[in-house]
């Protein structure tokens, strides 16, 4: 009937608490080893690309080679023209199929859509870049923000949709009845009860979706293009932040390796600063309703 | 074998062969013979306090666990039962804000004296919980988690060990023939019947069941009691429940708990043998829940 | 005047034509199936426009050419096996190094760290996943190649150079480092699923566990694990998609060089780098049917791992053992 305890041997014993302590302490370690590259990175990108970080950098155009001095203008307008882009296309629809999504979730359509949305999730936005260089670009004979803009539109709308129907669920039923039995038709409740009612989670996930896309350049090589000037026209090619980003740091040009650290930085800033403070909008809710 | 609990399990044998009743007041006898049997203390607590941060959940318990005797704790939902079962083997440490005050004593030595091993205790004072809950193994595997833990690796050993087990639990002839099927393919009552016998295959010399036959059904219920009478032969059971017949059913001694007055902290009010807290109960309090008054 | 008073005054007409349309019910359910509908259509409009854009090459090579190793724009001999190979040499090593690491987060994230240190901690590591491509590849390329992947190149050239996946020469660029960014890159997806896997655990199995006296190691290798594998398995998947996908960080510090040794140490080319690099320079038809066929090749791919992640979902959805059948 000792079996068991005669079994257990001091030694054993031993070996399993040492065992544990080990792993646990792998696990401690395999964190510190994951958030090592995010401190390198973002120190790096700091101090690489804050010393040529000035006003300039913000106002002017890019110099030719060997020239110094000079900035990068012209992609931030151009990000902020496909991101803009980007929003326009993908924000209206994905909400709208979300509410479809979160009203109709057993229909063929509802499911389908569900499935669609998780494919669209996955796809290599390169690939992405290929559709919109074949219906965009091709048509139209050139390369432009808008080709880029459909392409980044694509990109973001699972997001978008993914998020507003994770929201749209979290706002109690209650207050979808409270509406309908004051008379009101679904499309008002929809669009006047419950979506404002998940518009924090909503924007926080927008937010995100743009985080996304601003920093995505594998799509725009194939149809914004890039342009080393000034350029409004959506139906011209575009610079972005993140091409030329990768333009500067593949250069043979040392000089261009310094730019692109300090555009990187100005990227990261945009890039970070957008996700952390959706994340911590995102906690802050969460404590706020008591959900912990 | 304790003689008098002999007399006990022969007795409600003889019973339930004979087709008749339970007979209640024998049942009663043969139960404060074997209470008023000298036995030592196989667990106590002493002066025992538990703390969640500053909230006092349990205040000053003092309780004797008498060695292969079933001890029941009863009270009204919320008086922290629970609590204090989990205190005597160190489950409320998975709290990281617990905190345990005083001592208790297992074969008289402190439980919570630094330096002691808290996976040997758990070991030695083994639970089963109100929901069954084995895991996703098969029905071999569940019973064979803890000796594999323990380095029994041969086969050989296992398997009787697990039939062991299974008997012990008088789970052994419904599973005997499907032992690779999974756990969870088994009923309620039976899944509970596996978690003890795998509590029972570590080999333990406790066994804490937190309202074992609550999720159950009252045929498997009754099989759990009976289960109980004859683990507590060989083991030392303690059992929480908010089932009073099934305290007074099952248990020799029993402990009521109760919230005290003005407070969320529960403590012990009253603790003796059962027929005496059932038929001559000396805390107001006591008497009130036995008899129905609130609770 | 009352509400009905108002409600009454209401013309005649708009009653009427909002009983039609269930006030204005049904134009909007039609804006909705609308509106998802074409989130459908554009995922079928990308796999027909792949497609049909790439028929030239595909009439031209046929199924070979998944698996000819030329890739020749000069002679018009094009082949998808450097990349296909390159592709999958660098993401499954990726996932080989970015499991154990991302579950050792996932365990001390769920099942270590004190309360006041989850958050943060999952913070930063979620906030690896947001930096964005060509800033890793940037990193790649200028910092963490010279600092670490050269050294480690040299090394394993050196002492293990016999065996085939380390020979050298250990020039900079290489699958190795691709690898070894993408696994920094997949880490926060593996992670931060596994973590919610393990999360999803209920509480009661770790209870029977520790109950046993099992340590809590024991209790995560021999129960957790098991119980949440399927969900892992998902998380893994999810990782391996990302890592197929991934263009820019990869591009830029793999050397995109039509390499075919089996060395992780020499550079390489992966299916997404092809086709940032040459597309724009693909000069005549076939040529860019034949790059677009190997973002077919990619789409397919990514399409079958996203569907079989689903179905492991599924089946830890209905797999999850109901609690005592009384």
């Amino acid at each position: 009937m000792t079996v068991v305890v005669r079994a257990q041997s001091r030694q054993r014993y031993l070996v399993r608490r040492i065992t544990n302590t080990v792993m646990l302490g792998l696990t401690g370690l395999a964190t510190v080893v994951a958030i090592i590259p995010l401190l390198w990175i973002v120190l790096y990108v700091l101090i690489q690309g804050g010393r040529f970080l000035s006003f300039d950098f913000f106002t002017k155009l890019p110099t030719p080679v060997g020239v110094p001095g000079g900035g990068v203008v012209n992609a931030i307008v151009g990000s902020a023209i496909l991101v803009t882009l980007a929003c326009i296309f993908s924000i209206p629809i994905g909400i709208l199929a979300a509410i479809y999504a979160s009203a109709h979730p057993n229909t063929r359509l509802g499911l389908s859509l569900r499935f669609a949305t998780d494919v669209l999730s996955g796809i290599p936005s390169i690939v992405v870049g290929i559709f919109a260089y074949t219906v965009v670009v091709l048509p139209m004979h050139q390369f432009s923000a808008l080709a880029g803009g459909v392409a980044l539109s694509i990109i973001m709308l699972p997001t978008v949709t993914r998020t507003t129907e994770e929201m749209l669920k979290l706002v109690p039923n209650s207050l979808r009845e409270a509406s309908l039995s004051l008379g009101a038709p679904e499309w008002k409740t929809s669009l006047r009860v419950m979506l404002p009612a998940a518009l924090e989670g909503v924007v926080t996930g927008i937010m995100l979706g743009i985080a996304r896309v601003a920093g995505e350049a594998a799509p725009l090589m194939l149809t914004s293009f890039g342009n080393s000037f000034m350029n409004t026209d959506i139906t011209h090619p575009i610079a972005a932040l993140p091409q030329t980003i990768y333009i500067y740091a593949v250069a043979p040009y040392k000089d261009w390796h310094d730019k692109a650290w300090t555009t990187a930085l100005v990227l990261m800033t945009l890039v970070l600063g957008l996700n952390i403070t959706a994340r911590l909008i995102i906690v802050w809710r969460r404590r706020k309703l008591g959900l912990g | 074998m304790n003689t008098s609990r002999a007399v006990y399990v022969s007795t409600r044998q003889n019973s339930l062969e004979n087709g008749s009743s339970i007979n209640m007041s024998r049942l009663i006898a043969a139960q404060q013979e074997t209470a008023l049997a000298a036995t030592r203390n196989k667990m106590r607590m002493i002066n025992v306090s538990v703390y969640y941060g500053s909230f006092q959940a349990l205040i000053d318990i003092n309780l004797d666990v008498p060695e292969h005797r079933i001890t029941a704790i009863i009270g009204p939902s919320g008086c922290g039962k629970s609590t204090l079962l989990r205190s005597l083997n160190r489950m409320n440490d998975l709290n990281p804000r617990a905190r345990t005050v005083g001592k208790v004593l297992l074969d008289d030595r402190d439980i919570y004296a630094p330096g002691e091993d808290v996976v040997d205790v758990r070991r030695r004072v083994g639970m089963v919980f109100q929901r069954p809950n084995p895991f996703p193994k098969s029905i071999y595997d569940n019973v064979a988690y803890g000796p594999r833990l323990y380095g029994i690796t041969s086969r050989r050993e296992l398997d009787r060990i697990v039939e062991t087990s299974l008997s012990r639990a008088a789970l052994w002839d419904e599973v005997k023939d499907k032992l690779q099927q999974s756990a969870l393919a088994l009923s309620g009552g039976q899944q509970q019947r596996l978690c003890i016998a795998r509590a029972l295959a570590v080999e333990p010399e406790v066994i804490l069941m937190d309202e074992p036959a609550s999720a159950l059904d009252p045929i498997a219920t009754l099989k759990i009691e009976e289960l109980m009478h004859d683990l507590a032969v060989t083991y030392t059971i303690v059992i929480v429940t908010h089932n009073m017949q099934q305290a007074a059913r099952v248990s020799d001694y029993t402990a009521m708990m109760m919230l005290r007055e003005g407070t969320r902290s529960g403590e012990v009010v009253e603790y003796g043998p059962t027929r005496q807290i059932f038929t001559a109960p000396r805390d107001r309090r006591t008497e009130d829940y036995i008899t129905g008054r609130f609770g | 005047m009352s509400v009905r008073g108002q409600v009454q005054k209401r013309s005649l007409l708009r009653r009427r034509l909002g009983r039609i349309t269930g006030h204005g019910d049904y134009p909007f359910n039609l804006i909705i199936a609308a509106a998802a509908l074409l989130v459908v259509a554009i995922v079928i409009a990308i796999g027909y426009q792949l497609w049909s854009n790439s028929t030239l090459s595909r009439v031209a090579f046929g199924l070979k050419f998944l698996w000819t190793t030329t890739w020749d724009p000069v002679a018009q001999q094009f082949g998808a096996l450097p990349f296909i190979m390159g592709t999958l040499q660098t993401s499954l090593l990726a996932v080989v190094l970015a499991v154990p690491i991302s579950l050792g987060i996932a365990i001390f994230l769920a099942e270590l760290a004190p309360e006041w240190l989850r958050m943060p901690l999952g913070f930063l590591v979620e906030l690896l996943a947001a930096v964005p491509s060509v800033v890793y590849g940037l990193w790649g390329l200028y910092v963490f190649i010279p600092a670490l992947v050269r050294p480690i190149s040299v090394f394993l050239a050196r002492y293990l150079g016999s065996i085939p996946l380390f020979a050298g020469p250990a020039y900079g660029p290489s699958r190795l480092a691709a690898s070894l960014v993408l696994t920094i890159m997949i880490i926060p997806t593996i992670s931060a699923v596994s973590r919610d896997v393990f999360l999803a655990v209920p509480r009661s199995q770790r209870e029977a566990s520790l109950a046993l006296g099992a340590t809590q190691w024991e209790t995560i290798w021999q129960v957790l694990i098991p119980y949440g594998l399927s969900g892992i398995l998902g998380a893994v998947i999810l990782g391996l998609g990302r890592a197929l996908g991934e263009t820019m960080a990869v591009t830029m510090v793999i050397g995109n060089n039509l390499d075919l040794s089996l060395s992780a140490l020499h550079p390489g080319y992966t299916m997404a780098s092809v086709i940032v690099n040459e597309f724009t320079e693909a000069t005549y038809p076939l040529y860019l049917s034949a790059l677009i066929e190997i973002g077919l090749a990619l789409f397919a791919l990514t399409l079958l791992l996203n569907l079989f992640a689903r179905l492991l979902v599924w089946n830890v959805a209905r797999r999850v053992p109901q609690e005592a059948r009384v």
